[in-house]
């Protein structure tokens, strides 16, 4: 695959074209660019302002006072019986959420993926569709008896039953068995003329080729854990493991409910959960584009 | 599989003991349970439950409802699946054609894939509320009378419009990598047998580009059937009320909001189904296009 | 009723926790109850904590009335159930159906020495979460009834008192306030407002069985003329510009009448607390208005709001540490604390008479509203309903009565759908507890 960051020579002839057709190309762009971006910015202006004009008058266009003091309020106010629930103690939560699928799905799919492709074993290809078979329903279409299984091993409101049930699916298995397929055959036979067995020849030399596989589906893993919704509504009901996506959930509650509500902190907390995955897409987008394109081939 | 492999009879089980295990537990079990639950009318404390045979699919296919929330939720799917594809592409082509800012155009049109369904959702509800929204104002200006939540279509118009800005930047990336994997002495070849633009994009790019898009095709299908429950969920502020709603928000509805466990899981299985049928359209053709390229 | 208040994320709570003691009995109090609510309730819980040194409760935020349920019922089914759980209206005939799950509030009362009578209850919220023999199973909790709330000054400026009647609403009130350019009226949940209450203000039958009360199959009697020409009144006013629908939201509909856009609001007497702060302007309350052609003696409406059940599978210790907050609960101070900071009605009569003998009705006349419906005379069927599977039913009634209002389906044909899909889920719940 290409990288598309290259940017690609353009033949002489199309220089001499009417630049118009450059002009509505770039007018196309940036109003796409617009409409991806307007939504977002217009709850950034919104969110550092106080709640009585939010209230009254509706969205803002400007930069508004009360910045600090919403974000400080996302951020830092801690609520609940408790007192230890504060948008600090959400966004742990997430990273560990993000973190730990993350990493789980690609320990446990690599190793997968190389006992699938790089070994020749009674029932592989029974193991294969036993595992292949998980792609074919989302969590979502299974969630109420996963609620039910997670419950009776008495994982609610755990680590454990957040992150685990969100793994049982093969896509990350699948990923790195379309790529291990596409890494040359003559590595393993020259690491076997070498004389290295499975165990080392998967550190040191597939490993090591797979770097920016990994790094990829890391951060598309990342950021779909980061991003998860369903299952963390429904799984977690003790305020101490809410993720930020999860509070996105109460903040809702300003809409519905009949006090006065507090927006400006509630567009701050959702500006504060979108920021870490945005930021990583941003910054990786390189490794990032390279991962999705491959490992969906 | 590859054609040099070790013989290991043990080494590759215990490779596999991890993921086998966590499928085994957190999705062949609840898979079963899911069917099992089917048959049953269960209530919800698990005091008693009562085989009732298909009386649960029965029930389910012939409440009026169920089959407007599935008509509904094909629609939805073909029209996010369109216009979310459409504008990607045209995005695509324009940075593909551009020298001059396409690594900032790329990266401004795609970072909104980082962003949770949910919270799209959240901008949505600004966006489009009844009284401060400014679309509502907009809209309310050329004379049409939006109201999210109160009229069935405005909601609809406001969930498509949330999920295809949501969508757009993930094919978006996928067509412009594709574009510019087409090798250059085809497009070079293409420019001069055929200089007029759309008609060489039409004849040439096109059909280089139709695995993509069928592969990008599948990945909308279940974007707009599944990963848009959370702007749903935001969207209708978790009371649906005469708002259209999806097959999966229907399960979560009966199943959660409800207690009727049977009826839910009923409506579980039906849609493993259709995953069941997506996948296997799916699976055949990633396996060819793998072994082709 | 639903009241999702302010979001966890911006409540600031004064709880205190108490200090822990070696043979104190822990005991956990699951809520629904979010926002400043919530806080109202961490104080009443820290204050039972300061009260006594033998037994500590810890109440926790569940979500909303749904999510609440859902999760007591999963934690049920797994055995690590709360010892107290707030389960509201809808799901009441869920657990109560559930006769292993709870303890009757009557039963453990007794058992653990804490005097009860029910005639100790004001007579609105006694029989909600009873049997049919009357015996309380759930302690009534954050108890509320629907009111009319107006705004003074925009009645005053049309030159009308708030109605009584809706003949009255319809021929004077709404047109006066239409030409004085507010929308005259607004409400802010149909099932229970327009539907159950409208049931019990009429003093007319909604469900077969006793309400639904009594043991055997439960059928909705909701496909009923007086409540079709309600609607039908409705659909017209709202097409005349005197009524406005802003959807199934129950903040989408009170926000226009902050906003001074509506004039007059029909809501939860609980909302009283929150809509002190919200809104800037003077406002009232009255009662909901019933149809001098159905009835010229209107009749009491039910409570709404939840109940707190106590979990069955609990020690002998822990089922006296939540008799004992029952008792403090109930106390007329507690509830009087309650009523005053939340707007939800007093429970017990004591409290009742407290409050008024403090001059609190002095103040905040419309304070008083959601407790004077509540013990107007009541009839034969103004005592709540009991039907499984509610909140389903709920959800077919709002997507009805959207269809219904938007002038997709005919008034008798979203009556005849409601009947039809309610009376299948009966059925199904009914088989559910074969």
């Amino acid at each position: 695959m290409t990288d598309i960051t290259t940017a690609i020579a353009q033949p002489p002839v199309r220089r001499r074209k009417i630049r118009w057709n450059r002009v509505f190309d770039h007018v196309i762009l940036i109003l796409g660019s617009m409409f991806m971006l307007l939504p977002v910015v217009l709850t950034l202006l919104t969110s550092t302002w106080d709640n009585v004009t939010i209230h009254t008058g509706g969205i803002q266009y400007s930069i508004g006072e009360d910045a600090f003091r919403n974000y400080q309020k996302a951020l830092f106010e801690k609520s609940g019986f408790s007192q230890v629930v504060d948008g600090m103690k959400m966004m742990t939560n997430s990273l560990i959420l993000g973190l730990g699928f993350a990493i789980g799905k690609i320990v446990i799919s690599m190793m997968a993926a190389y006992a699938i492709v790089y070994f020749r074993f009674r029932f592989a290809t029974f193991a294969f569709w036993i595992v292949f078979t998980t792609l074919l329903l989302p969590l979502e279409v299974r969630i109420l008896p996963s609620y039910e299984v997670v419950q009776s091993l008495g994982l609610l409101n755990t680590y454990t039953g957040l992150i685990v049930p969100l793994i049982a699916s093969a896509t990350g298995t699948f990923y790195f068995r379309q790529f291990f397929k596409s890494v040359p055959e003559e590595t393993l036979e020259a690491a076997r003329i070498d004389g290295a067995g499975p165990i080392h020849f998967f550190f040191d030399i597939l490993v090591p080729v797979s770097q920016t596989m990994i790094a990829a589906i890391f951060i598309i893993m990342f950021v779909y854990g980061w991003n998860q919704y369903l299952w963390p509504t429904l799984m977690t009901t003790d305020e101490n493991m809410f993720t930020l996506v999860r509070g996105i959930k109460q903040i809702m509650q300003v809409w519905i409910g009949a006090n006065i509500p507090d927006y400006g902190v509630a567009m701050a907390l959702a500006i504060i959960a979108m920021t870490p995955p945005v930021l990583i897409v941003i910054l990786f987008q390189n490794w990032f584009v390279k991962g999705l394109v491959e490992s969906e081939k | 599989m590859k054609r040099v492999q070790f013989r290991r009879p043990i080494f590759p089980f215990l490779l596999l003991i991890p993921q086998l295990a966590i499928i085994a537990v957190f999705f062949y079990w609840p898979a079963g349970e899911a069917i099992r639950g089917s048959f049953y009318l269960e209530d919800p404390f698990g005091f008693s439950s009562t085989y009732v045979g298909m009386d649960n699919y029965t029930d389910t296919v012939t409440g009026s409802e169920y089959v407007s929330v599935a008509k509904f939720t094909l629609g939805f799917t073909a029209v996010v699946a369109f216009f979310s594809l459409a504008l990607a592409l045209l995005l695509a082509v324009k940075a593909d054609s551009v020298l001059r800012g396409a690594k900032t155009y790329r990266t401004l049109l795609m970072w909104v894939y980082a962003i949770a369904p949910p919270v799209a959702g959240l901008f949505g509800i600004l966006l489009f509320d009844q009284a401060i929204g400014p679309f509502t104002k907009i809209a309310q200006s050329i004379g049409w009378d939006f109201k999210l939540g109160v009229n069935y279509w405005d909601s609809a118009t406001a969930m498509v419009i949330v999920a295809v800005w949501k969508q757009i930047p993930i094919n978006f990336i996928f067509f412009l990598a594709g574009m510019q994997s087409v090798p250059m002495a085809v497009r070079e070849a293409a420019l001069i047998d055929d200089p007029s633009g759309p008609s060489r994009f039409f004849h040439v790019i096109f059909p280089l580009l139709a695995p993509t898009a069928f592969f990008l095709l599948i990945i909308n299908i279940t974007y707009a059937l599944f990963d848009t429950f959370g702007i749903i969920d935001i969207l209708h502020k978790g009371e649906p009320g005469n708002n259209p709603v999806t097959l999966v928000y229907k399960v979560y509805l009966d199943g959660f909001r409800g207690n009727d466990l049977g009826g839910s899981s009923a409506q579980s299985v039906i849609l493993m189904v259709l995953v069941l049928i997506l996948t296997v359209v799916q699976f055949r053709f990633m396996e060819r296009r793998v072994h082709y390229t | 009723m639903n009241f999702r208040k302010l979001a966890a994320a911006a409540a600031l709570s004064t709880a205190v926790a108490a200090p822990a003691f070696a043979q104190q009995t822990d005991i956990t109090w699951w809520h629904a109850m979010g926002g400043r609510l919530g806080e109202v309730v961490n104080e009443i819980a820290a204050d039972f904590n300061a009260s006594q040194s033998d037994y500590k409760l810890t109440p926790v935020y569940k979500g909303n009335y749904e999510e609440t349920l859902t999760a007591g019922i999963a934690a049920f089914r797994g055995g690590e159930q709360p010892d107290i759980m707030q389960v509201f209206d809808a799901g009441a005939a869920t657990i109560i159906g559930a006769k292993g799950a709870i303890v009757p509030v009557e039963d453990l009362l007794k058992d653990n020495g804490v005097p009860f009578d029910s005639n100790d209850y004001i007579s609105g919220v006694r029989n909600f979460y009873a049997d049919a023999a009357g015996k309380m199973i759930g302690m009534p909790f954050n108890s509320s009834t629907p009111i009319m709330y107006y705004n003074v000054a925009a009645l005053e400026k049309a030159g009308v008192t708030a109605p009584k009647t809706w003949e009255e609403f319809q021929s004077v009130t709404a047109p006066a306030l239409k030409s004085a350019g507010y929308i005259p009226m607004a409400q802010s949940h149909m099932p229970w407002i327009f539907t159950e209450n409208f049931f019990s203000r009429h003093n007319l039958p909604f469900a077969t069985n006793d309400n639904g009360y009594g043991d055997g199959e439960t059928k909705i009697l909701i496909n009923n003329d007086a409540i079709k020409k309600h609607f039908a009144s409705m659909k017209s006013w709202i097409d005349d510009g005197l009524f406005g629908y802003y959807g199934t939201g129950w903040g989408d509909n009170q926000a226009p009448f902050e906003r001074q856009e509506v004039a007059m609001w029909l809501g939860s007497s609980g909302s009283f607390g929150g809509l002190s702060q919200s809104a800037d302007f003077e406002f009232s309350a009255t009662y909901l208005p019933y149809w001098e052609s159905v009835t010229t003696e209107p009749t009491n409406t039910f409570i709404g709001g939840a109940a707190l059940f106590a979990m069955s599978g609990k020690s002998a210790e822990a089922n006296k540490a939540t008799a004992e907050f029952f008792r403090f609960l109930t106390s007329a101070k507690t509830q009087y604390f309650w009523h005053k900071e939340t707007g939800y009605v007093p429970i017990t009569n004591a409290a009742y008479e407290m409050a008024q003998a403090d001059g609190y009705y002095d103040i905040k006349p419309a304070a008083e509203i959601g407790i004077k419906q509540l013990t107007l005379p009541g009839g034969e069927w103004t005592k709540g309903y009991r039907m499984g599977f509610y909140v389903q039913i709920r959800d077919v009634m709002n997507r009805e009565y959207g269809k219904l209002l938007a002038g997709e389906k005919s008034v008798d044909d979203a009556f005849a759908t409601i009947e039809e899909e309610a009376n299948k889920l009966l059925a199904r719940f009914a088989r559910t507890q074969g």
